[in-house]
């Protein structure tokens, strides 16, 4: 896991067509209060499906540094 | 198998892995969730080691957002990539061998009949395309003859995927793969037509691209199967490791493949199972 998605708040609209994109489960959750999506990098493989369908170019893959959470 | 199974021992909860709690907490079973509530509850899908991207991985998330009972519910499975996920399912299901899934869902189906009369368990089979329309296909063909109450879903990736790629009797004519380079000689196995004229009274080709129709093609399968006779989806789920596109690609592939019309949305219904349909989806309104 060397690349993640990552929302950007501001841009995410609560669609939810990439929580119906991404093959891997439990990754794109929906934050009901907020009606926008995060993403759980620790499970997330990057593969670039959910940034293909988002409408509102929320979404981008980005590198994972040596700071993001480590896999428990 | 009901939500009590899943329940730990008072005391244990603290010792058990976050994910098994969540599952018990806010898993999918006795509660009336479908695709549409995806990222709002704890999935019946564990983190699994299929291939980033992969669209068989996509439609079985879809499938299992899709039962309509997952407490009561059996799949039956088979050798190919699907395969590897499973374990990884909360949720009962058999490793048939390759080919005889069907064979073991019609026994398993009787004989739950029997123990349960007053409560419908659903069994399905979730297999590959090898595993359905080429080494299978004769035990699959057998239970829609004798008109078993089974869904049949293949997952159709067009390829014998995890064992470097192969060319199935579902890759289209003229594929190319790692081990099959001279391309394959003969169109795809019209398992839909094959479906209908073995009795099948319910048929549809749906693809994770339009997870609403997916859904809809999957509960129907399943409902009709309780009551009606056999039933059998067809997944068009394309495999990125295999046919050598980018992972950021499977959707567009069906898009693709829907706009040139080589694959196409199909729901053949038997006017029975029309009318058992009708009532069913009209209670739920
Ligand atoms: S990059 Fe792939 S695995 Fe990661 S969240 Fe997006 S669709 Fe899911
Ligand atoms: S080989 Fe293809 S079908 Fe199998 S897990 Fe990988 S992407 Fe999915």
């Amino acid at each position: 896991m060397y690349a993640a998605a990552k929302v950007e708040l501001s841009r995410c609209t609560g669609c939810k067509l990439c929580i119906l994109a991404c093959p891997d489960p439990n990754v794109i959750c929906f934050l009901a209060d907020d009606k926008k999506v995060k993403v759980d990098v620790t499970r997330c493989k990057g593969c670039g499906l959910c940034v293909a369908v988002c409408p509102k170019a929320a979404l981008a893959l980005e590198a994972l540094t040596e700071s993001e959470p480590a896999r428990t | 198998m009901t939500k009590q199974m899943f329940r730990i021992a008072p005391g244990f909860e603290e010792i058990m892995p976050q994910e098994y709690r969540d599952l018990v907490t806010h898993g999918p079973y006795d509660r009336n969730v479908g695709v549409a509530d995806l990222g709002t509850f704890k999935e019946l899908l564990e983190e699994h080691p299929l291939c980033a991207g992969c669209g068989l991985a996509l439609s079985l998330r879809l499938f299992l957002a899709s039962l309509p009972a997952p407490a009561d519910t059996v799949v039956v499975g088979s050798t190919g990539c699907s395969a590897i996920a499973f374990p990884q399912v909360g949720l009962h299901n058999i490793h048939g061998l390759f080919g005889n899934q069907n064979a073991i869902a019609s026994g398993l189906k009787r004989a739950l009949k029997l123990r349960f009369p007053d409560q419908p368990k659903d069994v399905v089979v979730v297999a590959g395309d090898g595993a359905t329309a080429d080494i299978g296909l004769e035990m699959v063909m057998h239970s829609w003859f004798r008109g078993e109450n089974i869904a049949t879903v293949m997952l159709d990736n067009e390829a014998y995927a995890n064992t470097g790629g192969q060319e199935s009797g579902m890759s289209p004519r003229g594929t190319v793969l790692n081990m099959a380079p001279t391309g394959k000689k003969f169109e795809k196995v019209a398992m839909p037509e094959i479906a209908r004229e073995a009795g099948c009274a319910y048929v549809a080709t749906t693809s994770p691209l339009h997870a609403r129709r997916f859904e809809k093609a999957i509960r129907r399968a399943i409902l009709v199967a309780r009551d009606v006779g056999s039933t059998y989806v067809q997944v068009f789920c394309p495999c990125p490791t295999n046919y050598k596109f980018r992972p950021d690609e499977t959707l567009s592939v069906i898009r693709k493949r829907e706009k040139e019309g080589v694959f196409q949305y199909r729901e053949y219904i038997t006017p029975q199972a029309q009318e058992y349909l009708a009532a069913v989806e009209g209670e739920k309104q």
